[in-house]
């Protein structure tokens, strides 16, 4: 299944702005982080810790809604779903 | 009025259409680039969300201090030291619901809506509120 990847911030600079990944279906959150994390070094640094254990700064949407990076990684992603990876809010 | 624009705020836009002859008290927050050490910043949105979300917290605003307007502009780009990044204006009838109103969003603009900010200097740059990556 297709899914689109949106990377802001520093997480931006890892990943470029947007990058579609074609995963199987059925596939979690955590299977796609996953698999950006083998595809790219530097995002499997600045997003797990030693013990590949997603790090507290990385905040995460499913179509622009916020989900629970403590409870909501295993959760199922569907076809055309997008996903947006970044680091804490800083407007204002 | 929500707008994240990469252009000059104009706070006399903003007050102009947030008067009404219902309100009593018009109250203003601009948000400005604090010399940090470095000599500008850049500033990034998810822009879809970022709007979605500002659209929510001033509907919030509005309904809970009964606000008579309501306007919202965050500049996105490069800004240097002493420029605008954030406008806020609420108008209502009385002074306490216009200041509540535009704390209110300002304190949950930050919280919640999509924005970054990267300090940048001729030695180094850094992402507001990141302890790494």
């Amino acid at each position: 299944m297709r899914i689109m990847v949106l990377a802001f911030a520093s997480f931006r600079e890892i990943l470029g702005k947007e990058r579609v990944l074609f995963l199987k279906e059925s596939a979690t959150v955590s299977d796609l982080l996953e698999e950006l994390a083998a595809a790219r070094p530097a995002f499997k640094e600045a997003a797990f810790d030693d013990t590949g254990t997603l790090r507290d700064y990385v905040l995460l949407m499913v179509n622009r809604k916020r989900i629970d990076p403590t409870q909501d990684l295993s959760r199922p992603l569907q076809e055309g779903d997008e996903l947006a990876i970044f680091p804490p809010l800083a407007g204002g | 009025m929500i707008q994240i624009t990469e252009t000059e705020i104009s706070l006399d836009e903003m007050i102009k259409r947030a008067r009404s002859k219902d309100a009593g008290a018009m109250v203003t927050f601009l948000g400005t680039v604090r010399d940090d050490g470095m000599e500008r910043i850049e500033v990034e949105a998810f822009r879809e969300a970022a709007l979605m979300e500002l659209e929510a917290i001033q509907e919030e605003a509005m309904s809970r201090f009964h606000l008579i307007a309501a306007e919202v502009v965050h500049r996105t780009g490069t800004l240097a030291v002493g420029e605008s990044i954030l406008a806020i204006v609420c108008s209502a009838a009385h002074r306490e619901e216009a200041f509540s109103g535009c704390r209110y969003i300002i304190e949950e603009l930050k919280k919640r809506a999509p924005l970054w900010k990267k300090e940048l200097g001729e030695k180094c740059e850094r992402w507001v509120g990141q302890t790494s990556t």
